[in-house]
C-alpha cells in the first residue's frame, strides 16, 4: 500500500458490543465520503504499533451505500499477529488509522436462486453488509447465527429488527446448535451457502454440505488472502545494500517496505506479477505461495513474489 | 485536450471522417517495437501526459458528437446491440456513476453532475441533455442506466460479473466493435468469449490475464492497447453487419490502400466496480488512415515492418488476408530501412 | 477468422458416476441410453440393488429395447417421451422441485445436450453439477449472427439460413446460452464465391 492508495480515517465511535468484540466507526479524516463497496468486502487497516506496523483485514459491516462512515467489528484474538490487541487497547475515539480501498473476496453469487448465510460469533460481520443488499431484492435468503450466549450476540438487535423470521439465532449456552444436516439437505436447487466463523465451524459446514451432495461452486467461505506466516529469515537487498529481517508474522514485502524500499505491487495476493523480484543468491529453498510463476520458474528459484512468498534459508539476496 | 467537435462526421455512407493534426499526434500507436505478438500487456490506468489519450479516465475527443450519433443510428435498427442480464442492474448504476463522475470532473466545460443525496442532475452540453433523476431508481431515467450513459460515451462497454473464479460477460453496449458479437458472447466466461483468438491461449495470455483481473482492485484501474485494421473509417464492423462491409476488403489495391485502410486501435480500460464487484471493460476505438499515419515517418516505417512480418495466424484472425499485401506495398516507399527508436512517440 | 479450434467449443468426456451427488437425474436420447446404462451399473456397485434416488428421462418410444434394459437395471423411475421438447418440459418441472445435491447426467447428440444445459443454466446448475457425454449425430444448431434465426440439424460446413437464406459458414464458436454454434455469411467478401458443400457434422 503506498500513500496514494490509502485513506486516512478518524475513529468517531467505539463500542464494546460483547465482552470480546468492539465495534468501530471510521470517518474520512479529510472530510468528504468513503468509497462505495459491495457486501462481503473487507478493508486492510494499517496500524502504527509500537515498533512495527500491523496490517489486518476486517469486514465492512455497515450499509454499502452509507458513504460517510465505515463500520468494522474487531474481536480480540488470543494468538493474534497483534493487530486486534492494538485495536482493542490503543485505538479510541479520535485515533487516526490508514485503510486501503475495500476488496471483496466473499461476494454473494448474483445468479443464486436462494442464499443460506451461516455465521458463528464475529463471523456475522461480512453478512451485515450483504444483508443490506439482499434486503430489497427478490431472491429468498435466511441467516443462521450461532453465538456463545446472549451477551456474546453482537449486533443482534439490529438483525432482529430488520430480518424478522429470516433470522435464526442459536445459543451455545442453552445447548442450541444449528442442525446443519437438516438445513443443507433440504435446500432447493440453485441455493448457495456462505459461512463465516471459527475454522471448525467453516470446516464442518463445508463437510456437511459436501456430504449432502453440494458441489463446491455453491459453497462459500470467507478467506482472507493474507500472506502465510512462516519461519523468520534474513534477506539482503543488493541494490539498496540493506539487510532486512523478516519475522514469522510479517511478509517479505511488508518487511522490505518497512525498511524503506519500495516494491511495485498491485494485488498483494500473488497473482498480478507486479512484485516479481530477481533472486541473486540463495543457500536454502524458496517457499513459493503465489499463483503467478510457472512450476518451472518456481523450481529454478531465480525469482520470487515477495507479497506472499518466503524462504527457508540462511542467506537470500534480492535484486532490489 | 479541449477538442473542437466535428458533428458532421460520418462512419458510414460517405465516410466523412479524418483526424485533425492534433488528433494524429496523440494517436495511440500500439507498437513499441517493429514487431508484434500477443502478450499480457496490462498496465495501471494512471493519468498520462497533458493532451494524451490517457490524460483522463475516459478520453473525449473531436469525434465525440459524431460517434454518439453513430451509436444511435446502430441502435435504432438493432436494439440488441445493447443487452444486460437482470442480475447486472447494480453494475449498471456503478457504470453510470463512474462515467458521469469522470466526465464531469475531467471536462467541466462539457459535462456537469450535481448531487443532492440520491437526486442527481446531469448535464451533457455537447449532446444538449439535461437530466434530473434518482440514483438507483431506473424509472427516473429514459432507459436502463448502462444504455443511457453509454449512448453518451465513445467506445464500447462490456460488464462482467465475477463468480466461480471467472468473469462472465453479462451486460454491454457494443456498436463499434472489431468483428465480435455481444449478442452471441453474452453469458460466456473469459476463455469462452476469447475462444476465437489464435495462439494467445497457448501463450497462456488468457490464464494470466484472468488471474490478474479477478484481483483487480477498486480505485486501481488498468489498461491495455489492442489493434486491428478496418477498411474505411467504419466503426460498426460487427459480425451482424458483415454482409454490408465484407466486400470493402476486396476493394483494396496498392494504389488506394492509403485512403481505404485504417489502423484501428482500441484503448481498453478495466475498472472494478464498487456496488456490484463487477468489472467494466471499456473499448475506446481510434481510427487513422494509412495516409494520415504516414505523416509521422517513424510510424510509417514501424507499421510497414509490423504488417510485413505479422504472424500468419494473426493476419487471418484480424481479417487482413485479402489486403495485407496491398497495405504493405503502399507503405513500402515510406520505409528506407533506417532504425526506429523504441517507444511509440513520434521522433 | 478462426473457424475450427475455438476454445468455446464444448469438450465432453465419457460419463462417470459423481459419487458426491445425492440425487441423480439422467437424460438420454437415442444412443445416449448406453452411457447411462453403464453409469447405472457403476452406481449399483456402490448403492446396491435399489437406485431410489435415480431418475431417467428418455426420448424413445416405449417399446424400444433400451426401455427393457433400464427396467432390468432396476431404475425405479423411468419415463419415456416421444420428443425432445416433451422431455425438456418434464425436465424443467422436475428441476423446479429438485434439491441441492442433485447431479445431472445427459447423454445424446450435442444439440440435445445443449438444450438440456440451457435449461439447467436457468436453475443455476454449475459445471460441477452437470456431466455430459456426446453420442449420436454431430449435427449442429446454428445461430445466424445476421438475422438471429437458429437453423437446426446442420450437417454441412455451410448452410442456407432458415431465417434469411444467406449461406452461413459454421464456426466452432459455441454459446451455451443459445445452445448453438455461430453462423457467419460465407461469401460476404466475395458474393457468390461459395466453398464446396461438404457433409462434416455426421
Ligand atoms: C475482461 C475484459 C475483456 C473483454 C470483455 C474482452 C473481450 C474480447 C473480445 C470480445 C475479443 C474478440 C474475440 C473474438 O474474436 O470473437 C477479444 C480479443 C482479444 N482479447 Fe480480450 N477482452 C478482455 C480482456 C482482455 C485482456 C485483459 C487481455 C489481455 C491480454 C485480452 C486479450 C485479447 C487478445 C490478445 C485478443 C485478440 C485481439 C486481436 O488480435 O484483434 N483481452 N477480447
Ligand atoms: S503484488 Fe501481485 S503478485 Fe505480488
Amino acid at each position: 500500500m503506498n500513500d496514494a492508495q490509502t485513506i486516512t480515517v478518524e475513529v468517531i465511535g467505539v463500542e464494546q458490543v460483547t465482552p470480546l468484540i468492539k465495534h468501530f466507526k471510521l470517518a474520512p479524516a479529510a472530510g468528504g465520503s468513503l468509497p462505495v463497496f459491495s457486501g462481503g468486502s473487507h478493508i486492510i487497516v494499517v496500524m502504527q504499533g509500537a515498533g512495527r506496523v500491523h496490517k489486518n483485514p476486517y469486514s465492512l459491516l455497515g450499509s454499502p451505500l452509507a458513504l460517510d462512515t465505515y463500520e468494522i467489528g474487531v474481536r480480540r484474538m488470543e494468538e493474534s499477529r497483534g493487530g486486534s490487541h492494538f485495536m482493542h487497547d490503543a485505538v479510541e475515539v479520535g485515533s487516526r488509522l490508514e485503510i486501503a480501498h475495500p476488496v471483496n473476496l466473499f461476494g454473494l453469487d448474483k445468479i443464486a436462486r436462494k442464499h443460506v448465510l451461516i455465521a458463528g460469533g464475529i463471523g456475522i460481520t461480512p453478512f451485515l453488509a450483504q444483508l443490506e443488499d439482499l434486503h430489497g431484492g427478490s431472491v429468498p435468503y435466511e441467516l443462521h447465527y450461532s453465538v456463545r450466549s446472549s451477551e456474546h450476540a453482537a449486533f443482534l438487535q439490529r438483525l432482529q429488527r430488520r430480518e424478522g423470521e429470516r433470522l435464526h439465532v442459536y445459543y451455545d449456552s442453552e445447548g442450541q446448535t444449528i442442525a446443519f444436516e437438516t438445513l443443507l439437505a433440504t435446500q432447493p436447487l440453485g441455493t448457495h451457502v456462505y459461512v463465516c466463523g471459527p475454522v471448525g465451524m467453516i470446516k464442518h459446514v463445508i463437510a456437511t454440505a459436501q456430504s449432502c451432495g453440494w458441489p463446491d461452486s455453491h459453497i462459500h467461505w470467507e478467506q482472507f488472502s493474507a500472506p502465510p506466516v512462516g519461519d523468520a529469515f534474513e534477506v539482503f537487498l543488493a541494490r539498496s545494500k540493506l539487510s532486512v529481517h523478516v519475522p514469522p508474522d510479517q511478509s517479505l514485502l511488508e518487511s522490505i517496505e518497512a525498511a524503506g524500499v519500495e516494491v511495485p505491487y498491485l494485488c498483494r495476493g500473488g497473482v498480478c506479477g507486479f512484485c516479481h523480484t530477481r533472486v541473486l543468491e540463495l543457500d536454502g529453498e524458496l517457499v513459493h505461495n503465489d499463483h503467478f510463476l510457472s512450476e518451472a520458474d518456481k523450481a529454478k528459484a531465480k525469482s520470487i513474489m515477495p507479497c506472499v512468498s518466503r524462504a527457508n534459508c540462511k542467506r537470500l539476496v534480492l535484486d532490489l | 485536450m479541449s477538442a473542437v467537435f466535428k458533428p458532421e462526421e460520418t462512419f458510414r455512407g460517405d465516410f466523412n471522417y479524418s483526424n485533425s493534426p492534433q488528433a494524429v499526434r496523440r494517436f495511440p500507436l500500439p507498437f513499441a517495437e517493429d514487431n508484434y505478438m500477443y502478450s499480457v500487456n496490462i498496465e495501471p490506468h494512471l493519468p498520462g501526459p497533458l493532451g494524451s489519450v490517457t490524460e483522463f479516465a475516459f478520453d473525449v475527443d473531436e469525434h465525440y458528437v459524431a460517434e454518439c450519433r453513430e451509436r444511435a443510428i446502430v441502435l435504432a435498427t438493432e436494439p440488441l446491440r445493447y443487452q444486460a442480464m437482470p442480475h447486472m442492474m447494480s453494475s449498471q448504476w456503478d457504470c453510470l456513476e463512474l462515467i458521469m463522475e469522470s466526465l464531469a470532473h475531467d471536462y467541466p466545460a462539457h459535462f456537469s453532475l450535481a448531487k443532492q443525496g440520491n437526486r442527481w442532475h446531469w448535464i451533457n452540453r455537447p449532446l444538449e441533455i439535461d437530466q434530473h433523476f434518482t440514483f438507483g431508481d431506473t424509472a427516473t431515467l429514459p432507459r436502463e442506466p448502462l444504455d443511457y450513459i453509454t449512448r453518451q460515451a465513445q467506445g464500447d462497454f462490456v460488464v462482467m460479473d465475477q463468480r466461480e473464479g471467472d468473469l462472465w460477460c453479462e451486460a454491454g453496449m457494443v456498436t463499434t466493435q472489431a468483428d465480435w458479437s455481444l449478442d452471441f458472447d453474452l453469458g460466456m466466461t473469459f476463455k469462452e468469449w476469447h475462444g476465437p483468438v489464435p495462439l494467445a491461449h497457448e501463450l497462456q495470455v488468457f490464464d494470466r490475464a484472468l488471474k490478474f483481473l479477478l484481483n483487480l482492485r477498486l480505485g486501481q484501474p488498468v489498461r491495455r492497447l489492442n489493434w486491428t485494421m478496418t477498411i474505411n473509417p467504419r466503426l460498426d464492423t460487427s459480425p451482424e453487419n458483415y454482409p454490408q462491409w465484407g466486400t470493402d476488403r476486396a476493394a483494396v489495391t496498392a494504389q488506394n490502400a492509403g485512403d481505404l485502410v485504417h489502423l484501428r486501435v482500441e484503448l481498453q480500460g478495466l475498472w472494478r466496480l464498487p456496488r456490484s464487484n463487477a468489472v467494466v471493460f471499456g473499448i475506446r476505438c481510434y481510427l487513422i488512415s494509412l495516409r494520415q499515419l504516414a505523416t509521422v515517418p517513424k510510424w510509417a516505417r514501424r507499421v510497414h515492418r509490423v504488417l510485413k512480418d505479422l504472424h500468419p495466424a494473426l493476419v487471418d484472425y484480424k481479417g487482413l488476408t485479402r489486403y495485407r499485401d496491398a497495405a504493405v506495398q503502399w507503405l513500402a516507399p515510406f520505409d528506407d530501412g533506417s532504425p526506429t527508436t523504441s517507444g511509440t512517440a513520434p521522433e | 477468422m478462426l473457424i475450427t479450434g475455438i476454445k468455446s467449443k464444448p469438450v465432453y468426456a465419457p460419463l462417470q458416476t459423481d459419487t458426491r451427488g445425492r440425487y441423480h437425474l439422467m437424460l438420454a436420447m437415442g444412443a445416449g441410453a448406453a452411457p447411462l446404462l453403464r453409469v447405472i451399473a457403476e452406481m449399483r456397485v456402490v448403492a446396491g440393488p435399489s437406485l431410489k434416488n435415480t431418475r431417467v428421462l428418455f426420448v424413445s418410444d416405449a417399446a424400444a429395447p433400451e426401455v427393457e434394459q433400464f427396467k432390468a437395471a432396476t431404475v425405479a423411475d423411468l419415463q419415456t417421451f416421444p420428443s425432445t421438447p416433451a422431455l425438456l418440459e418434464r425436465f424443467r418441472a422436475i428441476l423446479q422441485k429438485s434439491l441441492m445435491g442433485t447431479r445431472l447426467y445427459v447423454a445424446g447428440p450435442e444439440s440435445f445436450i445443449g438444450l438440456a444445459m440451457k435449461i439447467a443454466l436457468e436453475f443455476n446448475l454449475n459445471k460441477d453439477e452437470i456431466r455430459a457425454e456426446e453420442c449420436g449425430t454431430l449435427a449442429r444448431r446454428v445461430y445466424c449472427i445476421h438475422c438471429r434465426a437458429t437453423t437446426e440439424d446442420v450437417r454441412t460446413n455451410i448452410v442456407s439460413c432458415i431465417g434469411c437464406g444467406r449461406w452461413l459458414l459454421v464456426r466452432d464458436h459455441y454459446s451455451r446460452r443459445l445452445a448453438a454454434y455461430m453462423g457467419v455469411m460465407v461469401d460476404a467478401e466475395a458474393p457468390g464465391e461459395l466453398p464446396p458443400l461438404k457433409e462434416v457434422f455426421l
